[in-house]
């Protein structure tokens, strides 16, 4: 009876729904505050949740800075969002030129926009669509995983 | 209580999947053990702790609460409560946030709040488990423009050792602080601002004051500057005296195609406020190597200056190169100094296999560890787009000045993941340090190598469910995660985790 309580709470959290992405605001590397809809892409929005510390995030953020080249005419938006605390964050700018992303960065300082959608690691990428909800979710990276999420891109792009 | 939160779980299940006229999400995480630390009497102690987060979300104002459960045979130490909870209104301008939220002024000086998302706490002493973060518990009103940013604040930051079920609960929140922000942007590459804070303590009347400058700049030639001074108002201003109370932060960095560098200087004294809940960069090379990351300086508030120096460089078929070099200094009682040098280099020799290095040295006085040595190599080989194996074998050895011998730290781990849903990895360590060898239930000191060995299965059910799987020995000590450093507890058992996304 006493593992009656956490585990009926867990039966109530795991109903598969779409999940909405909200109008969240961070600063960018230029220390203004944007939001969400500032950027969203028109068809799709890639947000990609990253560090300067993380070790996966080496391999996969090059992958999806060539993706990103693919498809910016095809009205899909990458937003990489950085988790570094202030003991980082004068790395974060380095970085990401050194990695190549010409897409924007938002700094998720003290990680609420991550709690908020539920990010727990990462890398961790979403991929939303124009009616902003969460359509695909892929947390951690390991060599390969590319290829799915250009994959998920294309399905979400072109649903059948 | 347990009536009620049937009945809440019951409402939550039916109006779920859309209310009227909003939108309900939520994330929750469960966990189940079953075992014990190392050296407890209660071997087969079963504990279970649940994490319930619940967004409602109409137009510009949502509402936010979260449950937190933990149960043990022991009363004591259990708990179910509605930890935090949140009224916000946003729109393109205006964000206001009533109940508990997370605030960074400037770049932490004065006030830093977290939450390091998914993890759960343990403190060796209370025994409970519960969720870690560093809230503010009170009022922000925010306002964004395109020429200024202004942000106002009254709120307790949670003291995040004592546990939600800790009595008094007034203990776990003492500190009351009042503080404005704001940044001008004088152009689109130049900002600077301001903040001022009130520091009430102990909920006595007599407050301490603090104030803070700021600049951030994007220079010519790719450089940016970020410099930010706090103190204390009663202290003489630029004035870095031993008898002073501020903190100075500066950092410069710049690019180059895919070279990247970055320079930071620290300077901190006597700037602790409150229980600890500002939080200055360390400046401290952040591994997430475990023979690194457990072997991290924490930086001390109370007096540190110190230098990092990073560089990496990213080459044109993927390999890439990071060196840093970190030094601080404390004046505690006496002087200790800190220094390290790091090495890192990724390979990749085609598509299918990478190949990664670090080399470290590092002296660190105040942990007693001189010309401290850390190498590890991490294969990675991808099979046919289909599956990966992961091979990381890591070292550690020291100097100690509180022992003769050279103690030394291994770390092995294999790692198979079925590509996207399972990941099957197995875990060896091995230390010959003291600390960690000996018995503390016996009057002797055992020198024997201590062990951990422990094996993980996650797989991810679909895209909001992911199941976690651990069993046998895992070893403990301090970890860092996003700047924030805390003590994981060792663990021998078995430990199912659930977390799903709603």
């Amino acid at each position: 009876m006493k593992f009656f309580i956490p585990f009926l709470l867990l039966i109530v959290a795991t109903t598969d729904i779409n999940q909405t992405i909200y109008n969240f605001k961070l600063k960018n590397l230029d220390n203004r505050t944007v939001s969400y809809q500032d950027l969203k892409g028109e068809n799709l929005t890639i947000i990609d949740f990253w560090a300067t510390w993380c070790k996966p995030c080496l391999q996969s953020i090059p992958k999806l800075v060539k993706m990103s080249h693919e498809f910016e005419d095809r009205g899909v938006q990458f937003i990489g969002v950085s988790v570094d605390g202030p003991r980082n964050l004068n790395k974060v700018r380095p970085f990401a030129k050194s990695v190549g992303i010409d897409y924007p960065v938002l700094l998720d300082t003290d990680n609420s926009v991550m709690g908020r959608v539920g990010v727990r690691a990462v890398p961790s990428l979403l991929i939303v669509n124009s009616n902003d909800e969460i359509v695909y979710f892929h947390e951690g990276y390991a060599p390969g995983e590319d290829k799915i999420i250009r994959e998920e891109i294309l399905n979400h792009l072109n649903p059948s | 209580m347990k009536t009620v939160m049937i009945i809440c779980a019951g409402v939550i299940l039916v109006i779920k999947p859309k209310v009227a006229f909003g939108q309900l999400s939520g994330s929750n995480t469960f966990e189940f053990q079953y075992g014990n630390l190392p050296y407890e009497e209660n071997r087969d102690l079963t504990t279970s702790y649940d994490q319930l987060n619940i967004y409602y979300d109409y137009n510009n104002f949502s509402l936010y609460g979260r449950a937190e459960h933990f149960l043990s045979p022991y009363r004591e130490r259990n708990y179910f409560q509605l930890t935090q909870k949140r009224a916000q209104y946003q729109d393109d301008h205006f964000n206001i946030r009533l109940g508990n939220f997370y605030e960074t002024i400037g770049r932490g000086l004065l006030l830093r709040s977290y939450e390091i998302p998914g993890s759960v706490f343990e403190e060796d002493f209370y025994r409970t488990r519960y969720a870690f973060n560093q809230d503010v518990e009170g009022i922000s009103a925010e306002f964004n423009h395109d020429f200024f940013d202004l942000q106002l604040v009254r709120g307790r930051p949670l003291f995040n050792p004592l546990p939600p079920n800790f009595e008094p609960d007034s203990l776990r929140r003492q500190a009351l602080f009042e503080a404005v922000e704001t940044n001008i942007f004088l152009s689109g590459d130049y900002s600077i601002g301001g903040a001022y804070m009130r520091v009430y303590e102990n909920g006595a009347r007599d407050f301490q004051e603090y104030g803070s400058l700021m600049f951030n700049g994007n220079l010519p030639l790719n450089f940016q500057l970020i410099s930010e001074y706090a103190f204390n108002t009663e202290t003489n201003l630029f004035n870095f005296g031993d008898n002073e109370s501020y903190a100075f932060y500066t950092g410069l960095n710049y690019f180059y195609d895919t070279f990247g560098a970055s320079l930071e200087y620290k300077n901190y004294n006597d700037f602790t406020l409150g229980s600890g809940f500002n939080n200055p960069p360390s400046l401290i090379k952040e591994h997430t190597y475990p023979v690194l990351n457990r072997s991290t300086h924490v930086l001390s508030t109370e007096n540190e200056t110190g230098i990092q120096i990073e560089a990496f460089y990213t080459f044109e078929d993927g390999h890439s190169l990071t060196a840093n070099y970190t030094t601080a200094k404390n004046e505690v009682s006496r002087r200790f100094d800190y220094s390290e040098y790091f090495l890192e280099g990724s390979y990749k020799v085609n598509e299918f296999l990478t190949i990664k290095s670090f080399l470290d040295y590092a002296n660190d006085e105040i942990k007693g560890q001189e010309n401290r040595i850390s190498t590890g190599v991490i294969t990675e080989k991808l099979f046919d787009y289909t599956w990966s194996l992961t091979v990381d074998v890591q070292y550690q050895q020291f100097d100690s000045g509180f022992n003769e011998n050279h103690p030394e730290n291994y770390y092995a781990s294999i790692s198979i993941n079925y590509i996207p849903d399972l990941t099957v990895s197995a875990i060896f360590e091995a230390s010959t340090d003291p600390n960690l060898t000996d018995d503390p239930r016996t009057f002797d000191i055992e020198k024997d190598t201590r062990t951990w060995f422990g094996g993980n299965i996650l797989y991810k059910i679909n895209r909001t469910h992911t199941v976690e799987v651990f069993g046998g020995k895992r070893r403990g000590g301090p970890a860092c995660t996003s700047g924030i450093c805390y003590e994981r507890l060792d663990f021998e058992g078995f430990e199912l985790r659930v977390s799903s996304r709603f």
